[in-house]
């Protein structure tokens, strides 16, 4: 960020000149039960915080709200494209695998794609999010206008 | 709450320490939560349409973004020390994150008034980020219930979502959604 914090640092920005393959930079984040539990993200639902109550309906323990994945790689996404996240921006993504408490969640972006639109490109970047197992957990797309 | 106290259960305390007290108003909680749940898929009919209104407080915008430990300072209109602040973002202000109000959704399919859906998961979205929502926004949430489907044994449930600004009707955000129901 610059002095404002409002741009991107510049070895992170998408560009229209970026290429194929290009690998977004991942985050690393902990499933930490007390903040899977806290009332906006999971409280309704024991599953998300309570290790008895998760036993008790067949779980090894507590999982993460699928969403908070998604969240994760949104910050991600966000810090390639910036402002451009905001605007006619897609995200689609698929919980495979629960995210149990405790573990380590790390997310990854690959550039497949650029289609060419206006004076830029529509870019579609696969993204997941997955344990230090390597076991996906979130899998889907981001497509976003860059330099349109 | 351990080993000790339930049996074949799990132990608690590695994960979440808890005291004696702290452990009974747990299971008070969650007894009370279970007492009247009911699978998903027996509360929702295709067709059924549900809407609610949201304030996009700075205060829940922070709530939202500590929960999943995302600092972006474009999201700030409330610091600390500082309180309340018009934030800076690239369109002016401070704006919420790009899923916030997908993560609010669950608050309006899930209809407040009905028991508690016991056993649902959320398992897709595709989810359309159309504008930014400034922090301090009224946004409508409208969810239509339009799929009910069988998949491998288990039962989805298939929502489309919209969200807009209570004042000016500018839709912000576009979602469908699946829940797997018990």
């Amino acid at each position: 960020m610059d002095g404002t914090g409002t741009s991107l640092p510049l070895d992170l920005a998408i560009t229209p000149a970026t290429p194929v393959g290009y690998r977004l930079q991942s985050l690393r984040k902990k499933a930490a039960i007390q903040l899977m539990g806290s009332r906006l993200w999971g409280r309704f639902n024991p599953n998300h915080w309570d290790p008895v109550y998760a036993a008790a309906t067949g779980l090894k323990a507590p999982i993460q709200t699928g969403e908070m994945s998604s969240a994760y790689i949104a910050e991600m996404c966000v810090n390639h494209f910036g402002a451009a996240f905001f605007k006619g921006s897609r995200m689609v993504c698929k919980y495979v695998a629960s995210t149990c408490a405790d573990e380590i969640i790390s997310t990854h972006g690959v550039v497949r794609e650029k289609q060419p639109k206006g004076a830029g490109f529509r870019f579609i970047v696969d993204v997941w999010a997955e344990n230090e197992a390597s076991e996906k957990k979130t899998a889907g797309w981001v497509e976003v206008d860059v330099g349109v | 709450m351990t080993s000790q106290t339930h049996g074949q259960m799990p132990a608690a305390d590695a994960l979440k320490p808890m005291s004696p007290l702290q452990a009974r108003q747990t299971r008070e909680f969650i007894d009370g939560l279970a007492s009247e749940a009911r699978p998903y898929w027996d509360m929702v009919e295709i067709g059924d349409e549900l809407s609610r209104d949201l304030h996009l407080s700075a205060e829940l915008v922070i709530l939202y973004c500590d929960g999943v430990e995302d600092f972006n300072p474009w999201y700030e209109g409330w610091r600390m020390n500082s309180w309340h602040i018009e934030g800076q973002s690239p369109f002016g202000g401070a704006i919420v994150p790009p899923l916030l109000v997908s993560h609010f959704v669950l608050s309006v399919q899930f209809d407040a008034t009905r028991p508690f859906s016991i056993g649902s998961i959320h398992t897709f979205h595709d989810s359309e980020i159309l504008e930014p929502i400034p922090v301090g926004a009224n946004v409508r949430i409208t969810t239509r219930a339009i799929d009910k489907f069988e998949k491998r044994g288990r039962r989805y449930v298939r929502h489309g979502v919209e969200v807009t600004d209570v004042e000016s009707g500018l839709l912000y955000f576009r979602e469908t959604r699946d829940i797997l129901s018990l």
